[in-house]
């Protein structure tokens, strides 16, 4: 059986995209006390909403990029099937 | 709420008008008598009846006899396999009988708890009431206003102690809800609602000779109108008693309606039927009872300018209720936009649906018996030799409005009380 071997330059770029969800889940709770006439408490006491809302965007972000590379993937396919039958 | 909380909720509530006027029985809880385990300190029940609702309060009692140092001395029921159980439930240490007469004479006891059908309430509370024993006799009180009259002025007579099974009078949810209203929380009071509603045929015991039978009359005696007034006295009379209770009067008047519209079997007493209570002020509580749909099952509601309490579901729901976090209105936004349709035409007017709003609770994490602390609350006054007569008032108040409402749905008539059963405020 084949081992798959997951770099450490992917987990890096996996943890950023997640911080980068955090971070702006983040900034809409503080965007919407702002706009709503929330209470700063929020801040702390719906942190799990911004939870959620993180997990949400990184998994919307996931869906997105696995998107792109079937497509990609798919273009690859039909190119080189195509270059082999033209030659 | 476990005891605890409740015990602290009394303790808090001690000195203020609520406990002082309204409820007074609750300070019980706070000056408990302080008894012994002593044999001498010992209180001494019987039971007459310990069918379906009589077990249930023997169990109750027993689940507190020990720290509460009771003893169940005699159990009575004409009917033979009731006595037995009631008798092996005890071990055997309570003397079993047929007939209450000869209990009452032949053992020695402080209070009886009768839990017999409606028409037998009368006679036997005032027969223990004149041996001067007190009583605990389940709701309503009687079959008749004079009937209800009669016990009520053998109680005055006596001396004694006599308490009728409301035992919402003792749940700390209701007790809760009420320091709510008391401070204004509801703001004006404008309605209350009540509803009771089963897909049951509401029959206790299968009977060889079926509806009708002389046998169903004895055993089913619920179903029949000279035995009882169906749900206006077996579980309508809990919400009435709830009404006066909150509103602190009594009704005005009672108009309503009834019919027997499915369960066309034999009975005689009505499966559906609504009410209206005019109370002063101008407030109405109305009341429906249904047998054949359970689809909204059991509430009351009391209305206010600025919050609903839901007594039943234990429940509070503000006319405006606090804003959601920001967070969540926002997301909720953007759901919208992207989700809710926009009409591009039709109705002009708003359709006035239901409110969306899940409520807060009146009391979090419920975990208490009202009936259990009724019990408890009656061996205490027992063991005092005296109970708040407010007590006893409340269940005569919804007993006499149970029978007047019980005409209204049957003759179509608006009924009052005639002043002759009216009772005098306590001063």
């Amino acid at each position: 059986m084949k081992d798959f071997v997951i770099k450490a330059k992917v987990v890096k770029r996996e943890l950023m995209i997640l911080l980068g969800a955090f971070v702006l889940s983040f900034f809409s709770n503080i965007y919407a006390i702002i706009v709503h006439d929330g209470q700063w408490s929020e801040l702390l006491s719906q942190l799990h909403v911004v939870v959620l809302l993180t997990l949400f965007l990184y998994f919307l972000v996931l869906l997105i990029r696995l998107i792109y590379l079937g497509v990609k993937f798919l273009w690859r396919s039909l190119s080189s099937k195509s270059g082999k039958s033209a030659a | 709420m476990n005891r605890k909380g409740f015990l602290e909720l009394v303790s808090s509530l001690a000195g203020t008008t609520l406990l002082a006027t309204k409820m007074p029985w609750f300070g019980i809880f706070n000056n408990p008598t302080g008894s012994s385990m002593a044999p001498s300190d010992r209180v001494r029940v019987g039971f007459i009846g310990v069918g379906s609702r009589g077990r249930t309060l023997l169990l109750n009692i027993q689940s507190i006899q020990d720290h509460m140092n009771v003893d169940i001395v005699a159990v009575c029921d004409n009917w033979p396999e009731h006595k037995e159980r009631a008798e092996a439930l005890t071990d055997g240490k309570a003397k079993g009988f047929l007939d209450y007469r000869e209990m009452l004479e032949k053992v020695p006891m402080d209070a009886v708890i009768i839990a017999t059908p409606l028409h037998e309430h009368a006679h036997m509370t005032i027969d223990a009431l004149n041996m001067g024993i007190h009583v605990f006799v389940e709701k309503a009180m009687a079959r008749t206003l004079e009937d209800t009259k009669a016990m009520y002025d053998a109680y005055l007579n006596s001396g004694k102690i006599m308490l009728i099974g409301h035992q919402r009078l003792f749940s700390p949810v209701y007790l809760k809800a009420m320091d709510m209203i008391n401070n204004g929380a509801l703001g004006q009071i404008t309605m209350l609602r009540g509803w009771w509603m089963r897909n049951t045929d509401w029959i206790f015991y299968d009977v060889p000779g079926g509806r009708g039978s002389t046998l169903d009359r004895q055993r089913n005696w619920r179903l029949y109108w000279d035995t009882s007034a169906g749900k206006i006295t077996e579980l309508g009379s809990h919400h009435f008693q709830i009404a006066n209770w909150v509103l602190d009067a009594e009704p005005l008047s009672v108009m309503g309606s009834g019919s027997l519209n499915y369960h066309k079997d034999g009975r005689e007493v009505h499966d559906n039927f609504s009410l209206v209570f005019k109370y002063p002020g101008g407030i109405h509580f109305s009341y429906d009872v249904l047998d054949s749909n359970r689809h909204n099952g059991m509430g009351f509601q009391v209305l206010g300018k600025n919050a609903t309490v839901q007594l039943e579901a234990n429940k509070l729901y503000l006319e405006n209720p606090p804003a959601p976090p920001a967070i969540r209105t926002m997301i909720h936004n953007i759901e919208s936009s992207i989700f809710e349709t926009i009409p591009i035409g039709g109705a002009t007017w708003v359709p006035a649906e239901p409110v969306k709003y899940g409520g807060e609770y009146i009391s979090a994490d419920y975990e208490l018996n009202d009936t259990q602390l009724f019990m408890e609350g009656f061996i205490e006054f027992v063991r005092k030799g005296d109970a708040p007569r407010k007590l006893t008032d409340e269940g005569y108040n919804a007993s006499t409005w149970s029978l007047l409402a019980e005409q209204a749905s049957r003759t179509g008539k608006v009924m009052t009380l005639p002043q002759e059963y009216k009772l005098k405020k306590i001063v």
